[in-house]
């Protein structure tokens, strides 16, 4: 049987942290949210972290077939290295730390819930990963980003 | 007995990021380690046990875990014996929820009621699955329960809750030209080198001991073992004392 948990036409893979010891894996994960929900609903997708680790066929091949963006929330860098060790190609490997070091008035907070800081911190690093996913070559990203330019 | 962390019960969340039962994962654990029972518990991030070292690998052999996966894949629970040790229990939310008769969570992102409910419910059975493990006897050196009591001198770790990144305290020895990775060997020469015991033979057997009870030793190795540990022991106290 066919498993259709992922779309077939080809979007940008995004694989957030799957940490629950710090904020900034929250932050991964409220920006992949926002990237796949809000900004690029069209050329994005989420896959989660635990499939790779398990090694499930379809997530595999969803990053396997499509170009990734990993953000990753401490220096283990698990989401970049389960990519890669998946087969996939990490077109843009983004770490919190590094988008807070640029933005260090947006201090965040929180675990279970960000704080405002850490809101704005993973809406900056989303408008960042929505960028890269125009970037990168893949079936929708033009048209979604030249509808957003004419909006 | 070497200083090690002391008694606790690991917690390995799926944490899910594409349905909303791995949001429950994660919050139900969190509930667990910050509020219900952070002095009992201790978590790593599942993706870990490959992206990291041995002695992240180590984390379900040393503590008695809890798996606790958003669906039927059962991700965690899978993963975690896979490529660290079973775990010593799995809890499933989507299947807590249907035994209760729930309503199924939604908000993947921003938990609706239902899943805020559910998050309650998964870290009660969390909690409770703590309580039973915290009193049955568990075995490091065979990675599951055992009959006979280890008695670990605690101390408390310096992180309350995430592992990520400190591990399991292990090092590789090459015993007969084979490397074996030793659980706990890098506080066992600590607290030797503290207490003052320099290496010599007659120590060797006290080493072998310590080790042995994180370790398995194949029968008819002690010998070549002891040579080993003496070796490194070695070693390790020429750096410190030259410190």
């Amino acid at each position: 049987m066919k498993d259709n948990r992922y779309e077939q036409e080809k979007k940008v893979v995004i694989v957030p942290c799957s940490g629950i010891g710090k904020t900034y894996g929250t932050v991964s994960r409220e920006a992949a949210y926002e990237v796949v929900e809000d900004l690029r609903p069209q050329s994005s997708q989420l896959v989660a972290l635990s499939l790779l680790v398990l090694g499930d066929e379809a997530a595999r091949a969803a990053v396997a077939a499509n170009p990734a963006v990993t953000i990753d929330g401490c220096k283990l860098a698990c989401a970049t290295k389960m990519v890669q060790e998946s087969g996939g190609t990490v077109a843009r490997d983004f770490a919190v730390l590094d988008v807070y070091r640029e933005h260090r008035k947006l201090r965040p907070r929180g675990i279970a819930e960000l704080n405002e800081g850490g809101q704005a911190l993973a809406h900056v690093l989303a408008e960042e990963v929505a960028a890269v996913v125009d970037a990168t070559p893949h079936q929708n990203g033009p048209v979604e980003a030249e509808e957003e330019s004419n909006a | 007995m070497p200083k090690l962390p002391e008694k606790k019960v690991g917690i390995v969340a799926c944490s899910g990021e594409e349905m909303a039962e791995g949001t429950v994962t994660r919050l139900a654990a969190l509930k667990v380690l910050e509020e219900m029972r952070p002095n009992d518990t201790v978590t790593i991030c599942l993706p870990l046990f490959l992206a990291g070292g041995e002695g992240d690998r180590a984390f379900a052999r040393f503590y008695p875990t809890i798996a606790v996966d958003g669906c039927e894949l059962r991700c965690a629970a899978r993963a975690t014996e896979e490529h660290s040790g079973k775990p010593a229990a799995s809890i499933v939310v989507s299947e807590l929820v249907s035994e209760r008769g729930l309503k199924q969570p939604q908000g993947r992102r921003q938990l609706d009621k239902a899943g805020q409910q559910a998050v309650s419910i998964t870290a009660q059975q969390i909690a409770g699955t703590v309580d039973l493990l915290l009193d049955r006897r568990w075995s490091r050196r065979e990675g599951e329960f055992a009959d006979g009591a280890i008695d670990l001198t605690v101390q408390q770790p310096k992180v309350a809750a995430c592992s990520c990144g400190s591990g399991i305290p292990v090092q590789q020895v090459a015993v007969n030209g084979e490397i074996v990775t030793l659980i706990a060997l890098p506080a066992i020469f600590e607290q030797f080198q503290q207490a003052g015991k320099e290496p010599c033979s007659a120590i060797a057997q006290e080493l072998l001991d310590q080790v042995q009870i994180y370790n398995p030793v194949p029968a008819g190795q002690e010998r070549e073992y002891q040579a080993a540990l003496l070796r490194e022991y070695e070693t390790f106290y020429a750096e410190e004392n030259g410190r």
